[in-house]
C-alpha cells in the first residue's frame, strides 16, 4: 500500500472517531449533560473530517461537513440555541455524515437528494437560526454570508496564469521595511532576501541610514530598510507572495518597472481574489428553495436518556487524559492476532511439557516442577496480557444502538429513549463486533413489537415515550449485555397459538410461562399481527440466537406481561481462552467451562431419585436439582450412569437455574485454548469448542445450558413420553 | 543538517500528510496531538518550523502559539498555523499571539514547502 | 548569552544571532564602549537582522569615539550573510564606519 494510500485509510479511521465523538457529544448537549467544551468537541470533530475530506479532494464530503460545521459554529457562538428541534437536526446531519463516509470509504454513490435535503435543513438553521434568535439578533446573518467559500480545493498553478503570456523577465522594484513586529513574530529579512534571490537576479541594497546611536538603540527595534531589485520571469503576485505572511508588519513596496507581459487576466483576478480572501461563488450544491422561518422538520419521537453513558464517557475521557496523548499507538490488527496464537501455542506447549513432567513422576518440589509452575504462571500473565490488547469497551456499539433506536423510534411512530448502562465494560474485539446485528435487531424487535404505540401508552398509565435499557456488566468472567424494554411483554397466548399454528409445538403441549417465551427463538417464528416494513426482513430471534451462539455466548429472555421483556446476553469476555475441568464420560475427555461449575459432589445413591423415563433429580443439602446424565445426552451411551460410580458437577445456568450434571470421574482443571469447532469441522449441539490437551489429545469443550437444553427439550417436546414406561 | 519541523495537530490524517509532505521535501518531521503535547515534544528539541493547528482539544492552537513564546528560548522559531479558508478572524489572532504565518487547509504542498523554505533560513 | 569576554576587549558572537541574542549583544556592547574592542565571528551561523543592525550601530558609534572595533575571524555564513543582505562582506574590516 503506498503511502497516501495508508494516510487515507488514517482518515477513514479517524473518521469514525470523529463521529463517535460527535454522535455522544450531540445527545450529551440534548440532554443537557454537556461540558462547556462539549459543543466544541462537536465543532472539532466535524471540522477535522471536514479537514481531512479536503486533503483527498472528497469535495462531496468537504461540502456537506462544511454546512454542517458552519450550523454548529452558529451554535458555538450562541447565536443558535441548542432546542429539541435543533438538535434533532443535528443529529439526523450527524447520521447522514456518517452514512456519508462510509460511501465515500467505500466508493459508492451517495444518497444525493438525502444529502441534499439534510444540506438544506442546516442551511436553513443557518439562515433562520431558531426563529426567535434570528429575530432577536439578525447580526446571526452575517456569518452565513461570509463563511460560504467553495470548498472545492482551488487550483490554479503559475502555468496556468502565465500560461499564454509571453516568456520573459520582468524587472521589479521592491522597497521592503520591517516593523518591530515582524522580528517579534520570529521573521527575519534574509529568509525572504533569500527567496528572492532564489526567483532570479537579485540586488539588494541595505538602507542603513535609520540606525540610531548605541545608546538609543532599542535591541529589538527594527531600523533596517532594504531597497531590491529583482529581475525574474516570476509574476508580480509570485513576489508579492514572498511577503504574504509579513504584509502588516512592514512596509512593502513592489514596483514594475517594465511594463507586464499580457496576461490571463481572468485566472489573475481569481488568484487575486482568492489571496485576498474574497468568498467564491458557491456552486449549485442544491436546487434554490423555498427559505421558511421555521425549524425544519426533524425526528420529534426519539430522546436519548443519556445520563450514565454520559458518566461512563466522562470516566473514560478522565482516564485516557491521565494517561497522557502520548500513551496509545495504534497497532495493525493481523499482529495482535499473530501474537495471540503464538501464546496460544505457548500456552498448550507448556501444558504439555507439564504433563511430561508430571509422567515423569519427579516431586513436585523439584527445581524443573516449580520452574513449570513459573513458566504456567509466567504464560498466563502473557495470555491475560494479550487478551486485554483485543479488549475495548462496548461504548461504540452502544452508541451505534442510539440512532437505531431513532431511526426504529421513527419508523414506527412510537416514542422511544434508550439508556445505556455499563458502556465502559471491556469485550474481545471480536465479541463487539459481531454483536452489532444480533443488538440491532434486538432493540428493532423491542421497538416493533414490544412497545406499544403511545395512545396505548398512554391508556395503560404508562409514560408515553417508551424506555428501552442497553446494559452491559462484568459477571463470573463473562460480559453480560441486557437488552430491556418496558413495552407490553411477550403476548404468550398469541406466541403460543403461533407456535401450534407453525407446527414447531404439539398443540396438547404444557408449557411453562418460560418456555413459551423462549419459543420466539425457534426458527421460522414470528408473531408480529402485521409484518412491519421493519422487523419483516427474514431474520428473526433465531438468527440472533445463532449469532450469540456462535460467539460463545447465549440468550435467554424475562417477559412480564404488561411491563416489558428483557433479553439476556452472557458473552465469553475472550474467544481465545478458558478454564475448565477436565472430565471424563464414557471414556470420553470433555472440558466443563470452570466458570458454569458451583460445585462437584460424590452422590450418595439414596440422594438420587428416578422420576420415571430418564428423569432423575438429586437431592443436594435438601434441594432437588435435576440430575443430567452427560453421556446419554451426547449420545456417548445409551443407558444411564449408575451414580454410584459417578461424579456430580453442579451447574449454573443463565437465568440462575441450577443442574447437576453426571460425569465418570473428574481429572484436573486448567486453561484451555479454544479451538472453533465450527472453523476446524462443523458446529455440534451441545459442544461449544474443542481444545487440544497437553498430551496432544482433542477434547471437546461442553456448553452446559446448551446440553441441559437439549436434555430438557427432549422432555418438554414429549411429554407424552414421560409417562412412567415401566 | 536536515531542518526541524514540529507538527502540531488533533487529526492524525493531517499530521500524517504533513509528515508525508515534509519528509518528502527533505525535512525531519516530530510530531504531537495537541497544545499540551506540543510544548511537551518541544522540551526536548528545537524545531527550525513549528506548524500547529488551531482547533485542538486540551490546549488550541492560540494556548500552545502564547506557550512558546513565553519561552525565550523559542522566541525566533517561526510559527506556522494550519487555518481553513474563511477564517480570517483566526489568522489575526493568531498572529496577535506570535504566529509567523500561516497555511490555508486543504494544504497546496508546493505552498507549504516554498512558506517553510522562506522560514526555515 | 551572546557573547561572554575571552580577554579584555574581545565579544565572541553567538551561533544563532537571533531576536533572541539582540538585547544581550547591545548590552555587552554598552559594556565595552569607549574601548578598542575584537568583536570574534567565528561562531556565527545565522546572522539576524537585529544583531546586525546592532553591530553596525556599534561599528559607527566606535569609529565616531575615535576607539577601534574589529571584527575577527568571521565565518563563512557571517560573510555570506552580509552579502545577501546587501552589505560588503569587508564592511567590518575596513575602517570606515557604516554610516
Amino acid at each position: 500500500m503506498d503511502t497516501m494510500a495508508a494516510i487515507k485509510q488514517t482518515f477513514f479511521q479517524e473518521c469514525e472517531e470523529q463521529l463517535v465523538e460527535l454522535e455522544s457529544g450531540l445527545l450529551a448537549i440534548e440532554d443537557g449533560t454537556s461540558e462547556p467544551d462539549t459543543i466544541n468537541a462537536v465543532f472539532r470533530a466535524v471540522h477535522s473530517i471536514k479537514g481531512g475530506a479536503g486533503a483527498f479532494g472528497l469535495d462531496q464530503l468537504v461540502r456537506f461537513a462544511h454546512a454542517f460545521e458552519t450550523a454548529l459554529d452558529l451554535m458555538r457562538s450562541g447565536r443558535l440555541s441548542p432546542s429539541r428541534a435543533i438538535l434533532k437536526t443535528m443529529l439526523m446531519a450527524a447520521d447522514a455524515l456518517a452514512d456519508l463516509v462510509r460511501v465515500t470509504r467505500e466508493n459508492l454513490p451517495a444518497d444525493e437528494a438525502e444529502v441534499g435535503r439534510i444540506v438544506q435543513q442546516l442551511e436553513l438553521l443557518v439562515e433562520g437560526g431558531d426563529g426567535a434568535a434570528a429575530a432577536l439578533a439578525p447580526v446571526a446573518e452575517a456569518p452565513a454570508a461570509e463563511d460560504v467559500p467553495d470548498f472545492q480545493p482551488i487550483q490554479i498553478s503559475l502555468a496556468d496564469l502565465v500560461g499564454s503570456a509571453p516568456e520573459g523577465a520582468r524587472r521589479f522594484k521592491i522597497s521592503f521595511e520591517p516593523k518591530p513586529g515582524f522580528y517579534a513574530r520570529a521573521n527575519e529579512p534574509l529568509t525572504l532576501l533569500r527567496e528572492l534571490g532564489r526567483m532570479g537576479q537579485c540586488r539588494v541594497v541595505c538602507d542603513t541610514s535609520h540606525i540610531p546611536a548605541l545608546s538609543d538603540l532599542d535591541p529589538e527595534g527594527s531600523y533596517l530598510v532594504f531597497h531590491i531589485e529583482l529581475e525574474t520571469e516570476a509574476t508580480e503576485s509570485a513576489v508579492r507572495d514572498v511577503f504574504e505572511f509579513v504584509e502588516f508588519d512592514s512596509q512593502i513596496d513592489i514596483e514594475a518597472i517594465e511594463p507586464e507581459p499580457a496576461f490571463d487576466d481572468d485566472a489573475f483576478a481569481r488568484l487575486m481574489s482568492l489571496a485576498a480572501g474574497a468568498p467564491q461563488e458557491m456552486p449549485a450544491l442544491i436546487e434554490p428553495v423555498v427559505r421558511i422561518a421555521e425549524p425544519p422538520p426533524a425526528i420529534e419521537r426519539v430522546e436519548a436518556d443519556s445520563q450514565s453513558r454520559k458518566a461512563e464517557a466522562g470516566k473514560a475521557e478522565a482516564a485516557k487524559v491521565a494517561g497522557g496523548a502520548g500513551a496509545t499507538i495504534r497497532v495493525d490488527l493481523d499482529r495482535v492476532e499473530r501474537l495471540i496464537d503464538l501464546v496460544g501455542e505457548l500456552v498448550i506447549n507448556q501444558a504439555m511439557l507439564s504433563q511430561r513432567v508430571a509422567e515423569a513422576r519427579l516431586s513436585r518440589s523439584s527445581a524443573l516442577a516449580m520452574g513449570l509452575d513459573d513458566l504456567e504462571q509466567l504464560s498466563r500473565e502473557i495470555q491475560d496480557s494479550v487478551m486485554a490488547i483485543r479488549a475495548q469497551p462496548v461504548k461504540p456499539i452502544f452508541q451505534r444502538m442510539s440512532r437505531v433506536v431513532r431511526e426504529a423510534a421513527d419508523m414506527t411512530g412510537k416514542t422511544v429513549t434508550l439508556h445505556c448502562e455499563g458502556e465502559s465494560t471491556e469485550v474481545d474485539k471480536t465479541v463487539i463486533e459481531r454483536l452489532t446485528d444480533p443488538l440491532t435487531h434486538m432493540i428493532r424487535n423491542a421497538i416493533d413489537h414490544g412497545i406499544e404505540k403511545p395512545e396505548v401508552r398512554l391508556a395503560a398509565g404508562k409514560p408515553e415515550s417508551g424506555h428501552i435499557k442497553l446494559s452491559a456488566t462484568h459477571r463470573s468472567g463473562r460480559v453480560v449485555i441486557e437488552v430491556s424494554d418496558d413495552g407490553g411483554g411477550i403476548n404468550r397466548e398469541r406466541v403460543l397459538s403461533a407456535a401450534i399454528a407453525k407446527g414447531l409445538v404439539e398443540p396438547e403441549a404444557q408449557l411453562s410461562d418460560e418456555e413459551i417465551d423462549n419459543l420466539i427463538f425457534l426458527p421460522g417464528f414470528s408473531t408480529a399481527a402485521t409484518v412491519t416494513d421493519m422487523s419483516g426482513r427474514g431474520v428473526g430471534m433465531d438468527v440472533v440466537k445463532r449469532s450469540i451462539q456462535a460467539l460463545g455466548g447465549r440468550i435467554s429472555i424475562v417477559s412480564h406481561p404488561g411491563r416489558g421483556s428483557s433479553f439476556l446476553m452472557s458473552l465469553p469476555l475472550t474467544l481465545a481462552v478458558l478454564d475448565g475441568m477436565i472430565v471424563s464420560v464414557a471414556n470420553e475427555t470433555l472440558i466443563v467451562p470452570l466458570t458454569a461449575i458451583v460445585e462437584t459432589l460424590k452422590p450418595r445413591p439414596q440422594d438420587v431419585f428416578d422420576m420415571g423415563g430418564d428423569t432423575r433429580v438429586i437431592r443436594i443439602r435438601d434441594t432437588f436439582t435435576p440430575l443430567i446424565d452427560i453421556g446419554q445426552v451426547l449420545g456417548y451411551r445409551t443407558e444411564a450412569a449408575d451414580p454410584a460410580n459417578c461424579v456430580v458437577v453442579l451447574i449454573d445456568l443463565e437465568g440462575h437455574a441450577r443442574r447437576a450434571l453426571l460425569v465418570d470421574t473428574i481429572q484436573g482443571q486448567r486453561q484451555v485454548v479454544i479451538k472453533s469447532l465450527e472453523a476446524n469441522y462443523r458446529r455440534v449441539d451441545g459442544i461449544a469448542a474443542a481444545t487440544i490437551l497437553g498430551d496432544g489429545r482433542v477434547a471437546l469443550i461442553l456448553d452446559a445450558d446448551a446440553v441441559v437444553a437439549n436434555a430438557h427439550s427432549q422432555a418438554a417436546a414429549l411429554p407424552e413420553m414421560l409417562e412412567p414406561a415401566e | 543538517m536536515k531542518k526541524t519541523i514540529l507538527t502540531v495537530d488533533d487529526s492524525k490524517t493531517m499530521r500524517e500528510m504533513l509528515k508525508f509532505t515534509l519528509v518528502n521535501a527533505g525535512y525531519e518531521v516530530m510530531q504531537a496531538d495537541d497544545g499540551v503535547h506540543g510544548l511537551e515534544v518541544l522540551e526536548g528539541m528545537s524545531p527550525d518550523v513549528i506548524l500547529t493547528d488551531l482547533n485542538m482539544p486540551r490546549m488550541d492552537g492560540f494556548g500552545f502559539i502564547e506557550g512558546v513564546r513565553r519561552n525565550a528560548r523559542y522566541r525566533s522559531v517561526p510559527i506556522l498555523v494550519l487555518t481553513t479558508e474563511g477564517e480570517p478572524d483566526k489568522k489575526d489572532r493568531a498572529r496577535r499571539v506570535g504566529a509567523t504565518g500561516w497555511i490555508v487547509k486543504p494544504f497546496d504542498p508546493e505552498k507549504l514547502i516554498s512558506a517553510i523554505r522562506r522560514l526555515a533560513a | 548569552m551572546s557573547a561572554k569576554q575571552k580577554k579584555p576587549g574581545t565579544i565572541v558572537l553567538a551561533e544563532a544571532l537571533d531576536i533572541t541574542q539582540a538585547a544581550p549583544l547591545v548590552s555587552e556592547l554598552l559594556k565595552m564602549r569607549g574601548s578598542d574592542i575584537r568583536v570574534d565571528a567565528s561562531n556565527v551561523r545565522r546572522l539576524g537582522g537585529q544583531c546586525l543592525q546592532a553591530l553596525l550601530c556599534a561599528s559607527s558609534t566606535w569609529a565616531h569615539e575615535g576607539a577601534r572595533l574589529e571584527l575577527v575571524n568571521p565565518s563563512p555564513e557571517f560573510s555570506e550573510s552580509l552579502a545577501a543582505y546587501g552589505l560588503d562582506p569587508e564592511l567590518f574590516n575596513s575602517q570606515e564606519h557604516a554610516l
